[in-house]
């Protein structure tokens, strides 16, 4: 078990759970293509190839080119040292606080303070600040925010939220593929005699998976959140910044103008309305629970 | 058949002990890089004090003995070679400089000045540079000593020529005065 408050065994449980969820996301893959063999007979085993094979290419494109994509969907503009010299002074602490590559950095011109990191590797990671978050906290708090984002860097989030999003995607895919098949002319096998049972389960599970899989890929983004929190501890050594970092983003009411769900992940705060979605399909854990987990370490230390 | 799992079990001792050669080699130039960062961090934190020197003069020219131990530390501190040398140096030179800017909190014309402002804005990022570059420098030389130490790294450290090396203490009289309690 984790000590609670120890930035150190905060990161190794959230790794642990992180991977047991990717692992729960592999059963529930192999449940389904099981499922599926189950209520269509051998002949629709070549369908599991196609769906995976689309949601790869299409979530591996995304992740490949993560930096530009993102930059067009925000609205982000790249930024040099000479725009703003605060920044880059605050940013370039964290790199040599981490010891990760300097990123590159862009400003999305907006009211609502947020920031997020992207990037298919720490070569190439991008983080973007709102012009809101620059104006509304101080240098402790900014280094906290930017703590937290070199850590999503630190910790491969692109490619953790990537192998999520292209196993969700080839599950929702193979179920809708196999709902289809259903209505048009349903099993080809009919003649064989199978369990009825064991028919009703596999329909309720292709039914299902889709669900399954939205409710663990907002799982495992959750716990790469906390961990990035702890790891930006690890970094500036000090969870005071950030925590009143968050205090900042828990007054704030105004939300990021685009609120698309596509890239609600990656902000530091969730760019969604809090209370129109619920707890289990949050892309970020409660707001109040990270301050409440930061300020266990303050009085740790 | 004997003969390849015989040849299988030596690939496998050989990938086993570069490994490990490889991880201690890895973890001792991560600790000589993270060194140079500080030293890189310091040279930019003296290059910085004769322009602040210069800028609080101007107003508070009479805090002579303030500028002095500034200026006596940041020769120190630039002569160091030395780990321990240069760690004691940068203990004198954070101390001295936390004195200049606590006299510079006395002259209200001096804090409003562009100049000084930019300059506090450098020293105090500089400052967060050379702090987090000293925690990174032992977090890396932790990681060493304790490969250095453990199964089965400790096995090839001679062979690697890797030894434990020394963390960088910084000696802060701030932080190791007990404070002064009156009743």
């Amino acid at each position: 078990m984790a000590e609670v408050g120890n930035f150190r065994g905060l990161q190794a449980a959230n790794k642990r759970k992180t991977f047991a969820l990717l692992a729960l996301f592999g059963v529930l893959m192999w449940v389904v293509a099981y499922a599926a063999l189950t209520y269509f007979g051998g002949s629709s085993a070549f369908i599991v190839p196609i769906a995976v094979g689309l949601s790869l290419v299409s979530v591996w494109g995304s992740y490949y080119g993560s930096d530009r994509l993102v930059l067009t969907m925000t609205g982000a503009k790249l930024i040099t040292e000479s725009d703003n010299p605060k920044l880059f002074n605050l940013v370039h602490e964290v790199v040599i606080a981490s010891g990760l590559p300097m990123p590159k950095v862009a400003i999305v011109v907006d009211q609502a303070p947020n920031a997020f990191a992207t990037g298919r590797n720490p070569e190439h990671a991008l983080i973007a600040f709102t012009t809101g978050i620059l104006d509304a906290m101080d240098r402790d708090q900014l280094q906290g925010v930017i703590a937290h984002e070199m850590s999503h860097v630190a910790n491969r989030d692109t490619l953790v939220s990537a192998v999520a999003a292209s196993t969700a995607g080839a599950i929702a895919i193979l179920s809708d593929f196999l709902m289809r098949m259903m209505f048009f002319g349903g099993r080809r096998d009919r003649d064989s005699n199978s369990n009825p049972i064991a028919l009703v389960v596999s329909l309720l599970v292709l039914i299902m998976a889709p669900l399954a899989a939205m409710l663990l890929k907002s799982a495992i983004s959750r716990k790469r959140e906390s961990l990035a929190d702890a790891t930006a501890v690890s970094f500036t050594r000090n969870p005071a910044g950030l925590r009143s970092a968050l205090e900042v983003l828990a007054r704030d009411s105004t939300v990021v103008q685009q609120r698309s769900t596509a890239v609600a992940h990656i902000w530091i705060e969730s760019p969604l309305d809090a209370k129109s979605v619920s707890r289990l399909f949050a892309s970020h854990p409660p707001i109040e629970e990270r301050i409440a987990t930061l300020r266990a370490m303050e009085s740790l230390s | 058949m004997e003969i390849i799992i015989a040849l299988g079990v030596i690939a496998l001792v050989i990938v086993f002990l570069v490994v490990q050669y490889n991880r201690l080699i890895r973890l001792n130039v991560a600790v000589d890089e993270s060194f140079a960062q500080i030293e890189v961090q310091l040279k930019r934190r003296a290059d910085l004090i004769p322009n602040l020197v210069e800028t609080v003069k101007g107003y508070a020219e009479h805090e002579k003995s303030t500028f002095d131990a500034v200026v006596t530390a940041r020769a120190k501190a630039t002569s160091a070679t030395s780990l321990t040398d240069v760690a004691a140096a940068d203990g004198l030179l954070t101390q001295a400089l936390r004195g200049l800017l606590a006299v510079a909190e006395a002259y209200p014309d001096l804090k409003a000045s562009a100049n000084f402002l930019s300059l506090q804005e450098e020293l105090s990022t500089t400052e967060n540079k050379v702090s987090f570059a000293r925690q990174f420098y032992n977090d890396n030389v932790r990681e060493l000593n304790t490969a250095v130490k453990t199964v089965p790294t400790n096995f090839f450290a001679g062979f690697a020529k890797v030894s434990e090396r020394e963390f960088y203490e910084v000696e802060d009289p701030q932080s190791r005065q007990v404070p002064n309690v009156k009743f």
